[in-house]
C-alpha cells in the first residue's frame, strides 16, 4: 500500500518524474562526496521518507537566508524538496498570523516532540535579558530554549545563527550570540554563509532524511562535504595566484584578464565554502567569477576581520597604534621593574655596613 | 660587621649598577678578552678568560635584576651563588687579574671588564674570600700608615739622608706650598733614591713643594682589596693633609694604582670633589720640560726601552709624556712590541704582586713581558711605576735576564743641567 505522505508520492503529484528524482539523488550524493553507490540508497530512503516536521525560527536576521532558499530557481528540486518537509512554522512563508501562527508552532512542538527539526536563522540577543528582539511578546532566547527542548537536531542556517553574524559585530550592542553558544545538549549543524548556498541547505536536509542522522562536521560544526575545502583551493583563478599574476585594481589589465584578486582583498584562501564548485543562481557563477573577491562570509567574525579590500597578508588592525601601545606598556613595565630593582639596591645601600680593618684582620 | 656569604652577595648586588647591567647584557661571548689577558695567553687555560672571572656576579645580576632570571630563580631553576663557588673564584678574581684593563680595551662591545672586577672584589672581601696577603697589607696601611708597615719615622730618616746627599732642605708640612709630594711604600723601602731625585729636580725647576707628615704614602691596598670603605679611609688621609697644607696640587708617585686611586677613584670614594688637582710625577716633569724649566745635559746612549705601566696608559692616558722626557736624555731609545695603550702588564699589578701564593702563576704570566723584551734586546728598562719595577726585577731574575730596571724620574734627575 502506497503511503500518500511519502516524498515520492508528493513528487509524483507535483509532476516530478522518477528520473528527475534519481538525478537529484545522484547529484546530492556527489555533492556530499558520498560513494556513487549511495545514490540509489538516497533515492530509496528519500522516496520512503516521511515528511519530518520542521520549525523555522527567525531571530536577529535579514531574511536573506530565507531569500536564498526560496529564490533558488523554480522549478528546482531544492525548492521542491523544501515543500516535502512539513514546514510547520516560518514567519515569512506561513499564511497564518498572530495566535494561529503561534498555535501551529506549539502544536508541532507537542505532536512531534523529540522528532522535529529546528531550523534557526539569525542570532539571538542575550543582553538585558534578550529584550532586543521579541516575537509575540517573548524573547528570542526564550523561544529558542523552548523549541530546542523537543528538537531532534538544530540546523543553524546562515552565519548569524551559526557564528553570530553581523548583529554580533563590534560593538555588539544587543549581546548577540550564535545558537551553539546557547544550546549545548542538542546536535547542532552550522550552515554558515551570508547567505548560505541553497543546495547546501537542501543537501543537509536530504542527508538527514536519508540516514536519519547529521552528516560529518568540521571543527566549526559545518558539514565537511561542503566546507571541507577553501574557495581558494577550488577557485578557477588559482593558476594565476600560483603564477604570481595579480589584479592590482578592479579596472586594470590584470582584472580584465581575470587574474587573482588576492591583492584586492579576496578572502578565498581562508574561507571554507562550496561557492567555487556548486556556484550560485543555478550555477551561473559565484562572486569571484563576477570579478569581486570573496568576503569570507562563511567564516566566524568575517565582519570584524578588517576591510574587504585589504589583502590577507596585511594587518587588519591599526598596527601602528598597537605597536605604540605595546611599546608604552613595555616601557611602563620596564620602568616598574627597574623601580623595583632600584628599590632593592637602595635598601642595600641604606643597610650598607662599613667594612672595617677588624673584618680583614687575620 | 662580620664577613659572610649573604653579606658578600648583598654587597655585590649593591655594586651592580647601570654600567654593569649593560655590560653583562651586551656580552656576546666572543672570547676576545681571553687573548687580551696575559694569564690566558701564557697558560692557555680558559678559566682565565676575563669575563669568566665575573661569572658569580653575572649570575647574581641575572637572578636578581633581570625579568627571566627572577622568574627562573622563583621557579627554582637557577643555580644560586654559593660560598664554595666564591672560594673557588678567589684566585680568579685576585691572583690572576692585575686590573690592567687590557680586556676592557679588547672588548668589541665596549664592556669595561676591569671596572666589573673592581666591583666584584667589593663583594668578595665582604664574603670573606679575599687573599690574606692583601688583607694584611690593607690592615698595615690603615693601622701603621703603609702596606709595608712604613711609618713617617722611616721617611724622616730617608729625608735626612737625602738632605745630606743633596745639600738641599726638604720641606715637610709647609703650609701654602704649591705641590704636595706623595710616595709609594715601594719607593720608600726599595727605591729611596727617588727622594733626592725629586728634591734636586724641584730645586732646579724652582717648584714650591712639601711632604706631609700625615699624608705621605699614596698606594691604596684598600682599592686592590676591593673595599671602598677602606680605600676611602686611605685616600681621605691624603685629602686631609692636602687641605691642611692648602696645596694646589698633589703629586701622585711612580705607582700605577696610587695614581688610579688618587686621581680617578678618590673623589668618588670620599663623595666630593677635591679642592686641589692631582698630577702624576711624570705629567709634572713633562709640564716643566715643556715650560723650559727642566733643562738636562748629556745623553744616555744605553740601548733602553720604556715599560708603560697599565694604570698610566690605559686608565690614565699618560702615553706621550714619558717618551718626550726619555728622548731628552736617552739617545738609544727603542719601543718594545705593543707599546703605549696596548702594552702588556708586568703581571703584578692590582695587588697580585702582594699575593705570595700567586708567585708561580705570576712568573708564568711574565713570559709575555719576556717575549716583548726578547724582541728588542735592550740593556735597560725604564718605567714609571715602582710596583712594575719590583715585578720586572723579580721576573728578570727568575728568567736569568740581564736587563737593568730604572725609574724615569731618577734618570731625569741624573741628567739635570748644572746650575749656573
Amino acid at each position: 500500500m502506497k503511503d500518500h505522505d511519502t516524498l515520492e508520492h508528493r513528487l509524483t503529484q507535483q509532476g516530478i518524474s522518477r528520473r528527475s528524482f534519481l538525478k537529484f539523488c545522484t547529484a546530492m550524493a556527489s555533492l556530499m562526496a558520498l560513494p556513487p553507490g549511495t545514490a540509489p540508497a538516497i533515492a530509496a530512503a528519500l522516496a520512503q521518507a516521511k515528511r519530518p516536521s520542521v520549525i523555522w525560527l527567525s531571530f536577529q536576521e535579514c531574511t536573506g537566508c530565507t531569500e536564498s532558499l526560496t529564490r533558488s530557481h523554480s522549478p528546482t528540486l531544492e525548492s521542491l524538496i523544501f515543500d516535502m518537509i512539513s514546514l510547520d512554522y516560518h514567519h515569512t512563508l506561513q499564511a497564518a498570523s498572530g495566535f494561529a501562527a503561534e498555535k501551529s508552532r506549539e502544536d508541532a512542538m507537542k505532536d512531534f516532540y523529540g522528532k522535529y527539526l529546528l531550523l534557526v536563522d539569525g542570532s539571538i540577543p542575550t543582553k538585558d535579558n534578550g529584550i532586543y528582539s521579541t516575537i509575540a511578546g517573548r524573547t528570542n532566547l526564550d523561544l529558542l530554549q523552548e523549541a530546542a527542548k523537543g528538537a531532534a537536531a538544530i540546523v543553524a542556517v546562515g552565519s548569524c545563527a551559526a557564528f553570530g553574524g553581523l548583529p554580533m559585530a563590534k560593538p555588539n550592542p544587543t549581546g548577540a550570540a550564535p545558537v551553539s553558544d546557547l544550546i549545548k545538549d542538542k546536535p547542532i549543524i552550522n550552515i554558515s554563509g551570508c547567505p548560505p548556498i541553497p543546495s547546501v541547505i537542501t543537501g543537509v536536509l536530504a542527508h538527514y532524511l536519508t540516514f536519519g542522522e547529521l552528516p560529518a562536521l568540521d571543527e566549526l560544526g559545518r558539514p565537511k562535504a561542503f566546507y571541507g575545502e577553501t574557495i581558494h583551493d577550488r577557485c578557477y583563478r588559482r593558476p594565476f595566484y600560483d603564477q604570481g599574476k595579480f589584479a592590482k585594481t578592479f579596472d586594470d589589465e590584470g582584472a580584465r584578464n581575470g587574474w587573482c584578486l588576492y591583492e584586492l582583498g579576496c578572502k578565498g584562501p581562508t574561507t571554507h565554502n562550496a561557492c567555487a564548485t556548486t556556484k550560485w543562481n543555478g550555477g551561473a557563477g559565484f562572486p569571484i567569477e563576477a570579478g569581486h573577491g570573496c568576503l569570507g562570509c562563511s567564516e566566524p567574525n568575517f565582519w570584524d576581520a578588517g576591510s574587504f579590500y585589504t589583502p590577507l597578508a596585511a594587518p587588519t588592525s591599526n598596527i601602528g597604534a598597537i605597536a605604540g601601545a605595546a611599546a608604552l606598556a613595555g616601557a611602563a613595565a620596564a620602568v616598574a621593574l627597574s623601580a623595583a630593582d632600584r628599590a632593592k639596591k637602595k635598601s642595600l645601600q641604606q643597610t650598607h655596613e662599613k667594612l672595617t680593618v677588624k673584618d680583614i684582620s687575620n | 660587621m662580620t664577613t659572610s656569604l649573604q653579606g658578600g652577595i648583598n654587597r655585590m648586588m649593591e655594586q651592580i649598577d647601570g654600567p654593569i647591567a649593560t655590560f653583562f647584557s651586551s656580552c656576546v661571548h666572543c672570547g676576545l678578552c681571553a687573548d687580551a689577558c696575559l694569564f690566558y695567553t701564557e697558560t692557555q687555560n680558559p678559566k682565565y678568560t676575563p669575563i669568566h672571572k665575573l661569572e658569580p656576579m653575572r649570575r647574581l645580576w641575572q637572578q636578581e635584576f633581570t625579568f627571566w632570571g627572577k622568574l627562573m630563580s622563583r621557579l627554582g631553576l637557577s643555580k644560586p651563588v654559593t660560598d664554595a663557588e666564591l672560594a673557588a673564584w678567589e684566585p680568579l678574581v685576585y691572583d690572576s687579574c692585575t686590573m690592567c684593563g687590557r680586556c676592557s680595551l679588547a672588548c668589541p662591545v665596549g664592556n669595561d671588564i676591569v671596572y666589573m672586577v673592581r666591583k666584584m672584589r667589593e663583594g668578595m672581601v665582604v664574603s670573606g674570600h679575599a687573599p690574606d696577603d692583601i688583607k694584611g697589607a690593607t690592615q698595615r696601611a690603615i693601622e701603621l700608615g703603609g702596606p709595608m708597615g712604613i711609618t713617617f719615622a722611616t721617611l724622616q730618616a730617608h729625608i735626612k739622608h737625602a738632605e745630606k746627599e743633596t745639600g738641599l732642605t726638604i720641606p715637610v708640612d709647609q703650609i701654602g706650598a704649591d705641590y704636595m709630594m706623595v710616595l709609594s711604600s715601594a719607593e720608600i723601602a726599595d727605591f729611596s733614591e727617588i727622594i733626592p731625585a725629586v728634591t734636586r729636580i724641584f730645586d732646579h725647576a724652582k717648584v714650591s713643594w712639601t711632604f706631609a707628615s700625615d699624608g705621605f704614602e699614596g698606594t691604596n691596598s684598600g682599592m686592590q682589596l676591593g673595599s671602598s670603605d677602606l680605600a676611602a679611609e686611605l685616600v681621605g688621609r691624603l685629602v686631609k693633609a692636602a687641605e691642611r697644607l692648602k696645596v694646589k696640587y698633589v703629586i701622585s708617585p711612580e705607582c700605577g694604582h696610587a695614581y688610579t686611586a688618587l686621581r680617578w677613584e678618590g673623589p668618588n670614594l670620599i663623595g666630593r670633589p677635591y679642592p686641589f688637582k692631582v698630577v702624576h710625577i711624570i705629567e709634572l716633569l713633562d709640564e716643566l720640560r715643556a715650560a723650559g724649566r727642566l733643562r738636562t745635559e748629556g745623553m744616555d746612549d744605553t740601548r733602553l726601552t720604556f715599560h708603560d705601566p697599565c694604570q698610566m696608559v690605559r686608565r690614565g692616558g699618560v702615553v706621550e709624556q714619558p717618551r718626550k722626557l726619555l728622548k731628552q736624555v736617552a739617545s738609544n731609545f727603542v719601543e718594545m712590541p705593543n707599546p703605549g695603550v696596548q702594552n702588556w702588564c708586568c703581571g703584578g699589578g692590582g695587588g697580585v704582586s702582594a699575593i705570595e701564593r700567586a708567585e708561580p702563576l705570576r712568573q708564568v704570566a711574565f713570559k709575555r713581558k719576556k717575549s716583548q723584551l726578547d724582541a728588542i734586546n735592550v740593556n735597560t728598562i725604564v718605567t714609571s711605576c715602582s710596583n712594575c719595577r719590583n715585578v720586572l726585577q723579580d721576573g728578570l731574575e727568575h728568567y736569568h735576564m740581564p736587563q737593568q730596571v730604572v725609574g724615569l724620574t731618577e734618570l731625569i734627575a741624573e741628567h739635570l743641567a748644572e746650575k749656573k
